[in-house]
């Protein structure tokens, strides 16, 4: 009786520590295509987070948050670099491993970064075989919309990975994009997201991210595709909307520092 | 001039990113060893807290709090194992990168993680050697008071590398120890938590970290010192106290995990509720379609250029798609001028 009040006392006794990850996930519980494809037949907005850490990926799962993305924009909310390119994929793997043991419920999509997949097609098919094997991912999303990433795109679904697309900008372009530059404000711009998600879906993405476009842009790809769009700075008119949870909780403390008032602890 | 605003109006140009970090430390900025010795010379605390990644880093800088320990608590906090032991060396040199990239300001101290220093004296002098080379570390923390640490700790300080020593439960070591479990709960127990501490010192360690031990234990270890004590879970008579981040800011909220906050940690907010709270409403504005509202759909098109598209559309035969950029711009319209 004494040991077992004395054990109950005791703080941190591994045997009760929650660090052993959410439950053992029942095949009925984490969000799948079918689930999306439901929500987007509905037309109910698919909502999409970031998040990098064992806790972070925790909060999303509490939240009931659709889609769970693990960004290479942990390379600057992380990382703190001025840009997403310079993380690796073993740097991803490290950030999806915790992850994937924060979240059981959403869908667990893997950002491939800068440099793991576009030098050839079978590059591609194998960062993202390691985004699911090694990584704990349910699908990996790549940008941009040249031949040779529809071409990777494809080839990435014929070996079983779920893809998402992204088109509008792409971060780790910014080196021929000259910058963090919204996309799709001219007509041949505007042209080419549509043209390229319509490609995307082609080669078999299941959804498209579309990131600073204006909101008639995001709305012709959106009226254009049988599958979901989802939106960044892209207006109302998405399938459903992603959001960086770091941006998020930033905001909220710049939020509090404004208004003293709050309490916001 | 135009051009100027509409640089400003864009968001994210690399040029007035914030994650460029901190700007250039000045020498007087970083607290070093002095500044501690004089604290404790003083008699003023020391403050330690840990972080692992950039923005953490960013908050602890701007606190003012002296130490940043990037601790070994990573593999729990941030990668979700059950212990400490996980987590590798070059994980902790990632985590320590991110770091030193946010904060300029507190003395940063690494940890050496379980299986990088236990093997040799120059296994340890290795690791210790990449956490200030590759990891930007200003110093390193080890745990245990064996011969063998003793000497660990003795050729990385003969390396020129700080060591922060750490006796009483070392969570490296829950194998022998049976668990996370307070130690110097007996006399032979509470003894060589001196003993170890001053062989330590001894070894020429700048600080010693004393964990789970019970109050009386360490205002022992820290009066026979010269050097700080940093406790945690000790009691109030150390030179200094740390904590781990997420525990502190009451991180984790969730009523399984509530059940693990160390009970010898304050929770100082309750950062995992107003977390919960945002990305619930999140949530709730995506899905009543209330966000993005127009504040928050900043990139235009003209008029005459979405006439275009909508054209351009329709000769690709895909007149859905140039009527939802139309409609689309004229509630924008509708919007702007309502």
């Amino acid at each position: 009786m004494l040991r077992l009040l004395a054990r109950r006392l005791m703080s941190n006794v591994p045997e009760s520590t929650v660090y052993g990850g959410p439950k053992p996930q029942s095949p009925g519980r984490r969000v799948t295509l079918t689930h999306l494809r439901q929500k987007h037949r509905r037309g109910e907005p698919i909502t999409v987070v970031t998040a990098y850490d064992y806790p972070s990926a925790a909060h999303v799962d509490s939240s009931g948050v659709d889609v769970l993305l693990v960004g290479d924009s942990a390379a600057m909310v992380i990382h703190g670099h001025d840009t997403t390119l310079p993380i690796s994929l073993d740097d991803m793997l490290a950030h999806c491993r915790a992850v994937a043991r924060g979240a059981s419920r959403p869908l667990l999509v893997g950002d491939l970064p800068f440099g793991s997949y576009e030098s050839s097609a079978s590059e591609a098919v194998n960062s993202a075989v390691r985004m699911l094997k090694e990584g704990g991912m349910d699908a990996i999303k790549l940008e941009g919309g040249a031949p040779s990433r529809i071409s990777a795109a494809k080839a990435i679904v014929e070996a079983g990975i779920a893809v998402m697309g992204h088109v509008g900008l792409t971060p780790q372009a910014i080196s021929v994009l000259g910058g963090f530059r919204p996309q799709g404000k001219t007509v041949a711009s505007a042209v080419k997201v549509v043209e390229t998600a319509l490609a995307l879906q082609e080669a078999g993405c299941f959804s498209i991210v579309l990131e600073c476009v204006p909101a008639p842009v995001a709305a012709a790809a959106t009226a254009a595709l049988q599958i979901p769009t989802i939106g960044i700075g892209a207006g109302p008119f998405c399938s459903g909307q992603g959001y960086n949870e770091e941006e998020n909780v930033l905001e909220l403390k710049i939020i509090c520092e404004r208004d003293p008032s709050t309490r916001c602890s | 001039m135009l051009r100027l605003l509409a640089r400003r109006l864009m968001s994210n140009v690399p040029e007035s990113t914030v994650y460029g970090g901190p700007k250039p430390q000045s020498p007087g900025r970083r607290v070093t060893l002095t500044h501690l010795r004089q604290k404790h010379r003083r008699g003023e605390p020391i403050t330690v807290v840990t972080a692992y990644d950039y923005p953490s880093a960013a908050h602890v800088d701007s606190s003012g709090v002296d130490v940043l320990l990037v601790g070994d608590s990573a593999a729990m906090v941030i990668h979700g194992h059950d212990t400490t032991l996980p987590i590798s060396l070059d994980d902790m040199l990632a985590h320590c990168r991110a770091v030193a990239r946010g904060a300029s300001r507190p003395l940063l101290v690494g940890d050496l993680p379980f299986g990088s220093y236990e093997s040799s004296a120059s296994e340890a002098v290795n690791s210790a050697v990449r956490m200030l080379k590759e990891g930007g570390m200003d110093a390193i923390k080890l745990e245990g008071g064996a011969p063998s640490r003793i000497s660990a700790a003795k050729a990385i300080v003969e390396a020129g590398i700080a060591v922060m020593g750490h006796v009483g439960l070392t969570p490296q070591a829950i194998s022998v120890l049976g668990g996370f479990r307070p130690q110097g709960k007996t006399v032979a127990s509470a003894v060589k938590v001196v003993e170890t501490a001053l062989a330590l010192q001894e070894a020429g360690c700048f600080s010693i970290v004393l964990e789970c031990v019970p109050a009386p234990v360490a205002a022992a270890a820290t009066a026979a010192l010269q050097i700080p004590t940093i406790g945690i879970g000790a009691g109030p008579f150390c030179s200094g106290q740390v904590l781990v981040y997420h525990d502190l800011l009451g991180m984790f909220q969730h009523p399984h995990h509530a059940k693990v906050t160390p009970k010898f940690c304050k929770q100082y907010a309750h950062v995992g509720d107003v977390i919960s709270k945002a990305l619930s409403q999140y949530k709730e504005e995506v899905e009543n379609r209330s966000f993005p509202s127009a504040v928050y759909t900043p990139y235009k098109i003209s008029e005459a250029d979405v006439d275009g598209f909508s054209n351009e559309l329709q000769k690709m035969g895909l007149n859905e798609a140039a009527s939802a950029a139309a409609a689309a711009a004229a509630g924008k319209n509708e919007e702007t001028a309502g």
